[in-house]
């Protein structure tokens, strides 16, 4: 056990430094608390900035050159997650594509696809992942999307819910049903569709906060070439546990620094509005800033098991709980302006309306990306045995 | 102690129930978003309801409970909840024509802190509907009662979480003539069932969510059963009718309490308040929850409630407000509050 890194690694992030201060355009610099645009657009500087990161090779620097990165080493790579999260900066505005199809296709995919890698990951082409239908949530196997393979094609029927961008995306990485007559999670593929084929509709869905960041896509009769089959027939399920898997040991630092983050803030506001003197507020404060720091020690821990090779069950408490904690960290936001908390007015409210705005997004949190639920059966049956019911 | 409705008490609520669900469709509730004269038509049938602005509590917190439930915007709540119980305080003859349904009104009593306490504060705060009433009640230092034109006045919309519910800044009258003094305990008995009002419709909103997720949970199924069969989720909506419960109790404890001018009725408003804001929240929250990917949508009526419950909470005190008074109450009872 160690408390610092070494030289070599304290010399990599002093060069992440010197790029991001040359850099960083200041849009990505204005603290966010969360990843996302409010429009669900995607603005110009974001793709521009995801492009310099990757010609510059700190998109993903565990990957080689030409795939953005540096060949970094696991521990480089937690020092560049690390400082990015400290600063507040985020790589993309929608990680579909360099975290979950990128890397999906490099692992998966046919050579042509794996051609399309350095596109998904550079943000050039914006991709979105089709897996939810309004049938299947938490149980994604029993989706039904139907992909029947006719010649040399699939015809797709079907529709996909919540999916995130998909208004703007060029291409789904979707989850389909190509047999129904085997048990469900050995009858599903996964299919690349260009979503501006005949027979595709997007219709957006807003958020909560009114943003239209995610939609609804129904497919009728889509013709889909069989080459743009990833993967082999029917084993799409594996593909699903396909990511980042070089950079799993230090996700969790983005969910720990923006807990971080906002106990400094709600340490800022205390202060603001005169409750720094109230025992209450401190003590609530000071018990928030004892559960991020003991979460952040827990990810430092599971990631030493991490580097060496092992897998890290301390991981799959860090998204249940960092998004219940920053859930819990933005109410108290709310309740430390007492009637004030619910403003909204940018001209009347703290910080131009950020808490309630920020309050409202953190509900996803602990539905989106697998919900808290499932987050503690998960622990419960795999990390602790206990017996599933 | 007797919760039973009389069964008076049970048709108010039947037609209050029957009213809002014909009268105060989802739909209206979103028109009123961009258009508050969408809530008009919704406004044409409560006025022949505004004769609770003066009758007992127990009846107001019980329409108001399904105003709550419906997310009723316009007028009704600041006319009958807020203006005409202190023009009541105040011996004000305009009480008559509230009751006819003839005129509306709001208060402006909240000062720069937020809270509904006199102050002799210049601007005053968080006054429900200013622009689309008749006339406005300005509470002052003293305890006095200015009751003014709304036209004319200088005001500023404020915007909240809550569309349904419209907020405002607005400046003291020019014209101070028209203050006239108010008995404190009458005042101090206003606020209280404007606050216990206020509780009533948390707990209708509260109920929206509860009943909602009840029923969503026994609906959806993933995993080739109800969700509402896991035990996780089983325990949460329990805990959150739990909250709920224990919150509808306590409003009706408080609105009895201020009908029958019990002496704990200060403190029973206490807690009305802090556990109807404290059950709304939650009963949000866990609903959220419970309604996965499908509750986060815009398009769900879901975070009508939510927003409601969380604006409901800062209005006339939030939970935390509202608990430090209880405090006071419990350690300093040599103190006023
Ligand atoms: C902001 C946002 C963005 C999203 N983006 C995408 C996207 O880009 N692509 C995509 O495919 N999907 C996306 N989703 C969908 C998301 O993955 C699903 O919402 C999530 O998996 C939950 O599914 P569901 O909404 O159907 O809820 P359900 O699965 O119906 O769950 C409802 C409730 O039941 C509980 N529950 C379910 N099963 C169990 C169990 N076994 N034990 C205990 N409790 C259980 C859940 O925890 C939840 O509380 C997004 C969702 C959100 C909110």
């Amino acid at each position: 056990m160690r408390l610092e890194w070494g030289a070599e690694e304290e010399a990599f992030r002093a060069e992440l430094i010197e790029f991001l201060a040359a850099h960083a355009p200041p849009e990505a610099r204005r603290r966010r608390d969360f990843i996302g645009s409010d429009d669900g657009s995607l603005p110009g500087w974001a793709r521009a900035w995801q492009a310099t990161l990757f010609d510059h090779g700190w998109m993903v620097p565990g990957y080689p050159p030409e795939l953005g990165g540096r060949n970094a080493t696991p521990v480089q790579t937690l020092v560049y997650l690390e400082e990015l999260a400290r600063q507040g900066i985020p790589r993309s505005l929608h990680f579909g594509g360099y975290a979950i199809v990128g890397p999906s296709l490099l692992e998966f995919g046919s050579e042509a696809q794996r051609a399309m890698a350095p596109a998904a990951i550079r943000g050039d082409t914006v991709w979105c992942v089709g897996m939810s239908e309004p049938d299947a949530g938490s149980d994604l196997a029993s989706l039904s999307t139907r992909a029947e393979l006719d010649g040399d094609s699939f015809v797709v029927n079907g529709q996909k819910v919540w999916t995130s961008y998909a208004m703007v995306a060029e291409k789904c990485f979707c989850y389909v049903r190509t047999n129904p007559d085997v048990p469900k999670h050995k009858g599903i593929s996964v299919v690349i569709i260009d979503l501006d084929s005949p027979g595709v509709e997007v219709r957006p869905l807003r958020h909560v906060t009114g943003a239209a960041e995610f939609a609804e896509v129904f497919f009728t009769d889509v013709v889909v070439p069989r080459g743009n089959l990833v993967g082999q027939l029917d084993d799409g399920w594996r593909i699903t546990m396909g990511s980042l898997a070089h950079e799993r040991g230090g996700i969790w630092l983005e969910g720990v620094s923006g807990c971080q983050r906002t106990v400094d803030d709600l340490v800022a506001l205390a202060h603001r509005r005169r409750l720094d003197r109230d025992l209450a507020v401190r003590r609530r404060l000071a018990a928030a800033y004892a559960e991020a720091q003991g979460l952040r020690a827990l990810g430092y821990k599971g990631f030493a098991g991490f580097a060496q090779g092992s897998s890290a069950p301390e991981h799959s408490y860090m998204k249940l709980a960092t998004s219940e904690l920053r859930q819990d960290l933005y109410e108290l936001g709310l309740d430390l302006q007492g009637p004030f908390g619910v403003v909204t007015d940018p001209e009347r409210a703290e910080e131009g309306g950020r808490w309630p705005h920020a309050f409202l997004v953190s509900l996803a949190a602990t539905i989106g990306g697998g919900t808290s639920e499932i987050q503690r059966n998960v622990i419960a049956t795999r990390v602790l045995g206990l017996p599933r019911g | 102690m007797d919760f039973t409705l009389t069964e008076e008490q049970e048709m108010l609520r039947q037609a209050a129930r029957s009213l809002f669900t014909r009268e105060c469709p989802s739909s209206l509730v979103r028109a009123h978003m961009d258009d508050p004269a969408a809530a008009d038509p919704l406004w044409k049938h409560l006025r022949e309801w505004t004769a609770l602005a003066a009758g007992d509590t127990v009846d107001l917190c019980l329409f108001l409970e399904e105003a709550g439930a419906a997310v009723a915007p316009g007028p009704f709540f600041a006319t009958t909840a807020l203006f005409g119980p202190v023009l009541a305080a105040a011996g004000h003859t305009a009480l008559e024509s509230v009751q006819a349904g003839e005129l509306t009104g709001t208060v402006a009593m909240a000062g720069a802190d937020g809270a509904w306490t006199a102050n002799g504060d210049p601007v005053k705060t968080f006054v429900p509907e200013l622009d689309r009433v008749d006339q406005v009640a300005f509470v002052g230092e003293g305890p006095t009662v200015a009751v003014v034109p709304a036209q004319g006045l200088a005001w500023r919309p404020v915007a909240t979480l809550d569309s349904t519910r419209r907020l405002f800044e607005v400046e003291g009258p020019a014209d101070r003539s028209a203050a006239v003094p108010v008995a404190a305990q009458a005042l101090a008995d206003a606020v209280g069932r404007a606050t216990v009002a206020v509780a009533a419709e948390l707990v209708g909103a509260g109920r929206w969510l509860l009943d909602a997720t009840v029923a969503y949970a026994k609906e959806r199924t993933q995993f080739g059963r109800p969700i509402g069969s896991f035990q996780g989720l089983q325990f949460e909506i329990t805990d959150m009718a739990l909250a709920w419960e224990r919150a509808a109790a306590a409003v009706a404890y408080a609105a009895m309490a201020l009908d029958a001018a019990d002496p704990d009725r200060r403190t029973a408003v206490h807690v009305a308040k802090a556990q109807a804001g404290e059950a709304a929240r939650r009963c949000a929250r866990v609903g959220m929850q419970v309604h996965g990917g499908i509750g986060y949508t815009w398009e769900h009526d879901l975070h009508l409630r939510l927003r409601r419950a969380y604006a409901g909470d800062g209005l006339l005190g939030p939970v935390t407000w509202h608990l430090d008074r209880l405090a006071e109450l419990l350690f300093d009872s040599d103190r006023e509050t």
